[in-house]
């Protein structure tokens, strides 16, 4: 499958890579400030890994 | 649309598939929502065909998340890949033949004013380079000539991309795309001054690697245009399947723009300028 992981520990929450994302409502904020991806709406661009200051994202090769 | 027809019956709920719940719920809608609440809440765009890394979809989703009444938007678009973003909204929304988008938006604007005197209708075109700066270039001169109270927002992604690569006005001097093969002969249309100079109050020019910008400039370009006149957000959306570059680094290219050959531009009339300052002032925003 297709998508991206998040790092909890490296992500700050600064939401860099919602404001880059083309797809809609796919990276969101959680309630403990960090992001969670829906890789089932997720096309693999990966321009929030490229975007995402702390590398906290990587493609997920699974 | 309104507020009213978005709130389901309550006999019928039960049945709304859970979108449609979530948006009521969760969207823009009831509480107002900006660029900076994206991440937190129910955007109104859903899933939608557009390439890995689409320049142009992203730009729409900041623009719509930029939006200051959702409920109150009338969305007109023309043929290009930008319909295949709008189709998936949930806004009335309208396309239209190639290159009328600014004449038909000028009917409806009109018309909602006799229909709802005391309610701001905000009309917003939404279109690409390619429906501005070439076939629809003389009807949109003319509504900004006519001073009609519309948004225009070309999303320029210098090239006709739905239809897989010709050259488009505003694409750059000298570019090779697969139906321009020997280059392009000449520069990019001036759209930018030519609103400046053609009647539009309130003219911007943003990439895609701004968007909290992008969210200052659309509500400051739909707002002046409720009251004071025509107004045009020029929006740098590379487009990496027919400019040819990897989907990740469609946000490298429009930085390098930024720096490069699109920086940010911002013109207001000194009306718009009052009446800007009025209404930034009352709800304590407008910063930047
Ligand atoms: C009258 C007419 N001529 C030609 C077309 C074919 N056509 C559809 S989209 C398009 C180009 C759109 O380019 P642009 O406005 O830059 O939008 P983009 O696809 O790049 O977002 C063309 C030529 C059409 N639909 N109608
Ligand atoms: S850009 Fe990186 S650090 Fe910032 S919110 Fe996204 S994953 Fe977390
Ligand atoms: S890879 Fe692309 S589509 Fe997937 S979450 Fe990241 S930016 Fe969004
Ligand atoms: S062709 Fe270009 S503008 Fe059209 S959907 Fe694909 S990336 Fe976006
Ligand atoms: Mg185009």
């Amino acid at each position: 499958m297709m998508g991206v992981r998040v790092a909890e520990d490296k992500c700050i929450g600064c939401k860099i890579c919602i404001y880059a994302c083309p797809e809609p409502n796919v990276i969101k904020l959680t309630d403990s400030k960090k992001v969670t991806i829906e890789c089932i709406k997720c096309k693999s661009c990966l321009l929030c890994v490229s975007a995402c200051p702390k590398k906290a994202l990587t493609k997920d090769e699974a | 649309m309104s507020n009213r027809i978005i709130t389901p019956v309550k006999e019928f709920e039960d049945l709304l598939p859970q979108e449609y719940k979530d948006l009521v719920a969760d969207g823009p809608f009831f509480a107002e929502k900006g660029v900076d609440d994206l991440g937190t809440f129910k955007e109104i765009m859903e899933q939608h065909p557009h390439c890995a890394g689409c320049g142009e979809a992203l730009g729409m989703r900041l623009v719509l998340a930029g939006l200051p009444t959702p409920q109150d938007t009338l969305i007109i678009g023309t043929p290009g890949c930008s319909f295949f973003g709008l189709a998936q909204t949930a806004l009335n929304y309208s396309n239209t033949a190639f290159g009328n988008q600014n004449a038909v938006a000028s009917g409806l604007k009109r018309m909602l004013q006799i229909r709802y005197p005391d309610k701001h209708k905000d009309v917003v075109v939404m279109v690409g380079d390619g429906g501005i700066a070439d076939i629809g270039l003389d009807y949109t001169l003319h509504s900004w000539f006519r001073k009609e109270k519309i948004t225009t927002i070309m999303l320029d992604n210098e090239v006709y991309g739905n239809t897989g690569g010709q050259e488009s006005g505003m694409s750059k001097e000298g570019k090779v795309l697969n139906m321009a093969p020997t280059g392009k002969k000449f520069p990019k249309i001036p759209v930018f001054e030519l609103a400046k100079t053609s009647g539009c109050c309130y003219v911007a020019k943003v990439t895609i690697a701004s968007p909290k910008k992008i969210g200052k400039v659309i509500r400051r370009a739909i707002l002046i245009a409720r009251e004071i006149g025509p107004t045009y957000v020029q929006l740098f959306t590379p487009c990496p399947t027919n400019l040819k570059f990897a989907p990740d680094q469609t946000l490298k290219v429009a930085k390098e723009a930024e720096k490069d050959y699109y920086p940010f531009e911002e013109f207001i009339s000194d009306d718009a300028a009052a009446y800007l300052a009025k209404v930034e002032q009352a709800k304590g925003d407008g910063k930047s």
